[in-house]
């Protein structure tokens, strides 16, 4: 059933216990401040190449730098715009799919294949095409943004909507369900921990199309940011530029953390600790 | 009618104890059940038959027992009769006479709700789309505190016990007061004191609201303690067919009980006593 993650999650011993609150938090950031710390020492030591490798403190003044001249903040809303846009087209089609293709034979037999097919072409091999197709508009990006997010979401949908226990789908045909409520009350809730892996997914799948679309074909953005500054020999923009991609990608996942513990609390895996 | 008998009913009495109470309930009787016919029913899957051409009157109210060895039939009849399989023969013919209600329900062996949704909205599944989603509650909360569980109306399945699982499921094929109540196996995975608790529970609403009971078990002692007729299923028919004369509420060890449990019994070891003399 789909309530087994919870034995999948369970760990051996009980968080609470070892780690109360402020300390179980502050865990996690342990690795990444003690590579920043030895980065820096090493740095300021004279040990690692600034030309090759600025240090952190570096990093920082140009993330200010950038900041004052309002450089960052248009690139980045630029990116998270294309993102967001890419994303909500190409997962919202996947989605919709995903759930008439779980649901009717004729409609998975007429699609299935083409999707199949389609998948598992490289969707950055389409670049060249694309380019030629729409230049280096915003259109370029959104398209593969969207084919990149809309596979995972689609995949994992069906699969979701598929692996439904069949035992409560008989228990709401027998007590008289229509078809609608039987849809909303035991096949859709049925299927989001599934729809949830494929979210997540796409996210990261979202990110890295959007990065490579913006370094080599944009004139605005994150990566093209990041593209300028290896022209000009700024190693710590380019850097700045990889370190928020690592803060967005933990920031998209921490949303969707949020999500999956408000949508599925009736799951002992997902409840908030 | 739920309403009713949840006034006799002292909420933190489990039901364990609830049904040895001496007064009958005044409500009971068949009132609101539904009188269940088979003509010549027969089902076979792939050319094999399972059931072969059974005739059967179950009286509005009555509650009956179908015993067997597992593959004899007896939940193909059940599912039969729930409109969960087509027949490959036969007639089944439903009559609310009365009174009685057209609504069947069915528990099934797991509890079978789900787990997103709370307690008190899986009861309330068992009502449909009826009435306004207040009434709905209300309703829902009356059966779930006539199993004895209101308090964890708005928990989780996941953080109940096997039993109140199954209690949780009793409610909810309850709460729509129906004509026929069909129970396919239903305590076969809950321990021995949780399945006497649950039993006498059964037993308690079914005299208070008179719908019509049909038990599929392979618990012969469970069969005599609750059924007022037994049917024993053997080869896709009907080879038994007694009458329990035993007063109510009946003591767990009574000698009368023991005797029918000893004949049913008999029956079903002597013919596998008889199996090597046959295959020889």
């Amino acid at each position: 059933m789909s309530t087994s993650p919870a034995r999948a999650s369970a760990r051996l011993s009980p968080q609470s216990g070892r780690w109360p609150g402020a300390r179980a938090r502050l865990l996690p950031w342990l690795l990444p401040a003690a590579v920043l710390t030895g980065w820096q020492a090493a740095s300021s030591a004279g040990l690692v190449s600034t030309r090759f490798m600025p240090a952190p403190l570096d990093v920082l003044a140009a993330g200010w730098r950038l900041a004052g001249t309002g450089e960052l903040w248009t690139n980045l809303g630029v990116s998270f715009l294309r993102a967001a846009t890419g994303f909500l087209i190409g997962g919202g089609i996947g989605f919709l799919l995903g759930l008439a293709n779980g649901l009717s034979r004729l409609s998975e037999g007429l699609t299935d294949t083409t999707v199949q097919m389609i998948r598992n072409i490289p969707h950055l091999s389409l670049i060249p095409l694309v380019i030629l197709w729409f230049g280096i508009g915003e259109e370029a990006k959104l398209f593969l943004v969207a084919l990149g997010v809309f596979f995972p979401i689609y995949a994992n949908t069906l699969h979701g909507i598929r692996s439904v226990d069949p035992q409560l789908i008989e228990m709401g045909r027998v007590y008289g369900l229509s078809r609608a409520t039987l849809f909303r009350r035991v096949v859709l809730p049925g299927a989001l921990p599934s729809v949830f892996v494929g979210l997540r997914y796409a996210l990261g799948i979202m990110w890295l199309t959007l990065i490579v679309a913006e370094t080599i074909s944009a004139s605005s953005g994150l990566g093209y940011m990041a593209m300028q500054a290896r022209e000009f020999m700024l190693v710590d923009v380019v850097v700045l530029a990889i370190v928020i991609y690592a803060g967005l990608g933990k920031v998209a996942d921490a949303l969707t953390r949020q999500l999956e513990r408000a949508c599925l609390a009736w799951n002992p895996a997902y409840r908030a600790a | 009618m739920i309403a009713s008998t949840l006034r006799r009913l002292d909420p933190t009495s489990l039901p364990a104890a609830a049904s040895r109470r001496t007064a009958p309930p005044a409500a009971s009787g068949p009132g609101t059940g539904l009188a269940v016919t088979l003509r010549g029913l027969s089902k076979d899957f792939d050319g094999t038959p399972v059931i072969r051409g059974v005739d059967l009157h179950v009286p509005a109210g009555q509650f009956v027992a179908v015993v067997g060895r597992s593959g004899c039939g007896k939940s193909t009849l059940l599912r039969l009769v729930m409109d969960l399989e087509t027949p490959s023969g036969g007639r089944i013919g439903l009559d609310a006479a009365r009174a009685g209600s057209p609504t069947r329900r069915i528990m099934f062996q797991e509890p079978r709700l789900l787990p997103w949704a709370r307690v008190i909205d899986n009861v309330a599944v068992g009502l449909g789309e009826e009435g306004t989603a207040r009434a709905r509650q209300e309703r829902a909360r009356a059966a779930l505190a006539e199993v004895g569980l209101a308090d964890k109306a708005d928990q989780w399945p996941a953080t109940l016990s096997g039993g109140q699982r199954q209690r949780v499921a009793l409610a909810r094929a309850l709460v729509s007061g129906p004509g026929l109540l069909a129970l396919d196996e239903p305590l076969g995975a809950l321990d021995a004191l949780t399945r006497i608790g649950m039993q006498d529970l059964i037993e308690r609403i079914w005299r208070a609201q008179g719908f019509t009971a049909l038990l599929v078990t392979h618990d012969v002692a469970e069969a005599v303690a609750l059924a007022d007729r037994i049917l024993l299923i053997e080869d896709g028919g009907i080879a038994l067919d007694l009458r329990v004369e035993v007063p109510r509420p009946r003591r767990r060890g009574d000698p009368d009980l023991a005797a029918l449990e000893g004949r049913i019994l008999d029956h079903l070891l002597g013919e596998r006593a008889a199996l090597p003399e046959t295959s020889r």
